[in-house]
């Protein structure tokens, strides 16, 4: 595992990929984060947001407009639904789920299919951990909705909506994911984690 | 008064027993502050300072924001208990003012803020105890809390002051040795590139003792770049370790 | 935003209306560290982090002239700061009225205790001692009062007096202590609903309607102060001053165990 900083070379070639930029041919790191040196990626250990079409995220309806509702997506861009797209009435303070259409020429990311999300509890993660949560094929999400029986929306903005089941132990889990996620055996040691907790309860 | 001028230097060596080329002690720390979007906490010989940074975020009040990038801010403050003498008045004075400028523009050269448009990156500096370098110490504290905030940059800057005491040109004047200089040069300068980002100068220089100064500074920017590199690299390694 | 974070701590009102707390009892502190002499240029320092909010005290001391109507004593001047890099929502620009009324209540706590006795400070005529203690805020999660007391009081019992000689001010050499001849501590409390906690981290203090905060030494109530616009029953009250008692011994030992 390579740590790599910005400014650091790390391709005596221009390659583009994310988090990197090219000077006189050649390639070098915009971030701190680990340089995969076969695959050719840059995974930033910190995290910015950078929205996509279709990404799923989590927000808080902070505004009303006549057309169209402000979401707080704890990011550098603040979110929009437009009103009459929008399924049921919301109101600020509702918590959110929705996909990105795109960022406009405002900077703003338009949001499409927003659901409506009720009670539970909102913990704001580092976007760049969020695969990490979620997993290769979801083994970690699932993992963890099995081991705590709570509902677990992740938005891809770093923003995750829990509810129901043993929401200390998710909270504990996630970030735990959060501040081991560049290790390996990452995926053994929650499981091991969320078991452990199963048995302790049931003493 | 030239009579009251101490000796700066003694046998060959500095007041605090340096040689000429040498650093005082640097010690960094990533990531101290929580709320902060990243932060670092540095010690270099007995300044201690910490190092915040806020951002990419809505930049307010609205009319300063750019269309086209975003708006680097930065604040750069003295705490009031921070020097060895009188209690200091709070809040930046003149002096604060014109450093945090002159900080500004050393890291509105190196973030990409072309990807955040329309938004703000604050990056606030508090010297909590001060021994000279001060300006210094805050931007290389400043570039490490950047990293940790995974702004994009195109360099990790690095700074440290050059300046002649008696007829030697030396690197990082401490407090004491700022008082009675004959030129303090604070230096920041982008690695990667060799460029530099911050200049300023107080007192008289030769256009040789210049040159050897930025040599000098390029020299010792090598240790400093290292310990960045660590400071940055340190939270990380020790998880690992801890499950290799 | 202050919204943000209300709405995010919204599952804290629910949770306390079940009487359950995250991570600990109604009445329970974070963990309190507490180091000195960290700033070895002032004459006297502390950090204080009390679970995640962390606050820096400085005491320097200079001549200055007495007040006009108290010729013979010198003078404690407390300062507060919320600095722009402790959160979010703290801007840059002049002390906010949350940063006066925090100063203003840690400093009425120190000065009814007589924490220090101004009138030691005197030298000569129109020449006194100024006691300034200047607390930084580096990172809000809740509760700055207790912090800043707490941080206040480890700076002063490490404070060394400089001496006034030649018409000079020497702050090098060895120095005495400053004579300090009580402690005080405080107690927060924020109201949620109908509940009342002691020690509120951010997220707690973003719901809450009501705070109240009492410092107090062994004999004596040294300091109130209520915040926010909600209400406190008077038998609430007297409830809290009674706990505050009995929590404070805790926060005197953490005082008195202070080594350098």
């Amino acid at each position: 595992m390579e740590i790599v900083v910005p400014g650091e070379m790390i391709l005596d070639k221009p390659i583009h990929m994310e988090n990197t930029f090219i000077e006189n041919e050649k390639t070098y790191a915009a971030v701190l984060g680990v340089f995969d040196r076969e695959k050719k990626t840059l995974i930033p250990l910190e995290g910015l947001w950078y929205p996509k079409h279709g990404e799923l995220v989590v927000g808080i309806i902070t505004e009303e407009r006549p057309n169209s509702y402000v979401v707080d997506l704890n990011a550098p861009y603040k979110g929009i639904l437009i009103a009459k797209y929008v399924r049921d009435r919301l109101s600020v303070g509702d918590i959110i789920e929705a996909t990105v259409k795109e960022l406009d020429e405002t900077k703003t990311v338009v949001l499409m299919r927003e659901k409506k999300l009720y009670g539970g509890k909102i913990i704001d993660v580092k976007p760049s951990k969020v695969p990490r949560i979620i997993g290769r094929n979801n083994t970690m999400i699932k993992q963890l909705v099995e081991g705590t029986k709570s509902t677990i929306v992740v938005g891809m903005n770093g923003r995750i909506w829990i509810k129901g089941g043993d929401i200390a132990l998710t909270t504990e889990a996630i970030l735990r994911i959060q501040d081991e996620a560049h290790t390996s055996g990452l995926t053994d040691r929650i499981r091991e984690m969320l078991e452990k907790s199963k048995t302790t309860k049931s003493e | 008064m030239e009579a009251n001028k101490p000796k700066l230097i003694v046998d060959g060596k500095r007041l605090d027993g340096r040689d000429f080329d040498e650093l005082r002690p640097i010690k960094i720390e990533a990531g101290v502050l929580k709320n902060a979007d990243g932060s670092a906490y540095l010690e270099w010989g007995k300044n201690k300072v910490f190092a915040a940074v806020y951002g990419p975020r809505e930049a307010l009040p609205k009319h300063t924001a750019d269309p086209e990038r975003a708006v680097i801010k930065c604040r750069y403050a003295m705490a009031p208990f921070s020097s060895l003498e009188e209690h200091g008045r709070s809040g930046p004075n003149r002096r604060a003012i014109e450093i945090s400028k002159v900080t500004k523009e050393v890291f509105e050269n190196v973030i990409m803020g072309e990807n955040f448009p329309g938004t703000e990156i604050s990056i606030f500096i508090e010297v909590v105890q001060s021994d000279g370098g001060t300006r210094a110490a805050g931007i290389t504290a400043a570039a490490v809390a950047l990293a940790t905030s995974g702004i994009p940059m195109r360099d990790l800057p690095f700074a440290v002051s050059a300046g002649k005491i008696g007829d030697h040109v030396v690197i990082d004047l401490n407090k004491i040795e700022d008082n009675y200089s004959d030129a303090d040069v604070p230096i920041a300068i982008s690695p990667r590139t060799g460029e530099i980002l911050l200049l300023q100068m107080d007192g008289s220089l030769t256009r040789e003792e210049f040159k050897e100064a930025v040599a000098k500074v390029k020299k010792a920017g090598q240790v400093i770049s290292k310990i960045q590199r660590e400071a940055l690299k340190a939270p990380y390694e020790k998880i690992s370790n801890k499950y290799k | 935003m202050q919204n943000i974070n209300s709405i995010k701590s919204a599952y804290i009102k629910e949770m306390l209306n079940n009487g359950v707390r995250s991570e600990r009892g109604l009445f329970d502190y974070r963990s309190i560290s507490v180091s000195r002499n960290i700033i070895p240029n002032a004459e006297g320092s502390a950090e204080v982090n009390l679970g995640s909010t962390k606050v820096l005290a400085g005491v320097k001391i200079d001549i200055d002239e007495p007040m006009p109507d108290k010729p013979n004593e010198g003078n404690l001047v407390m300062s507060a700061e919320l600095l722009p890099l402790a959160s979010a929502d703290y801007d840059t620009g002049p002390p906010s009225p949350e940063a006066i009324e925090l100063a203003r209540v840690v400093d009425r706590g120190i000065r009814a205790a007589n924490v220090i006795d101004t009138e030691s400070l005197f030298i000569s005529e129109g020449k006194v001692w100024s006691v300034f203690i200047d607390i930084y805020i580096m990172n809000y999660d809740g509760n700055l009062f207790d912090a800043s007391t707490l941080a206040a009081m480890a700076a002063l019992t490490s404070t060394r007096m400089p001496k006034y000689e030649d018409e000079k001010v020497i702050r090098e050499g060895k120095l005495e202590k400053l004579k300090i001849n009580n402690i005080v501590t405080s107690c927060t409390y924020a109201k949620i609903g109908n509940r009342i906690i002691l020690d509120p981290n951010g997220d707690e203090e973003s719901v809450m309607d009501s705070r109240l905060t009492i410092a107090n030494d062994e004999t004596y109530i040294r300091a109130m102060q209520k915040g926010l616009s909600g209400s406190f029953k008077e038998s609430e009250i007297n409830e809290l001053v009674d706990m505050t008692f009995e929590k404070s011994k805790d926060l005197r030992s953490i005082i008195n165990k202070l080594s350098d």
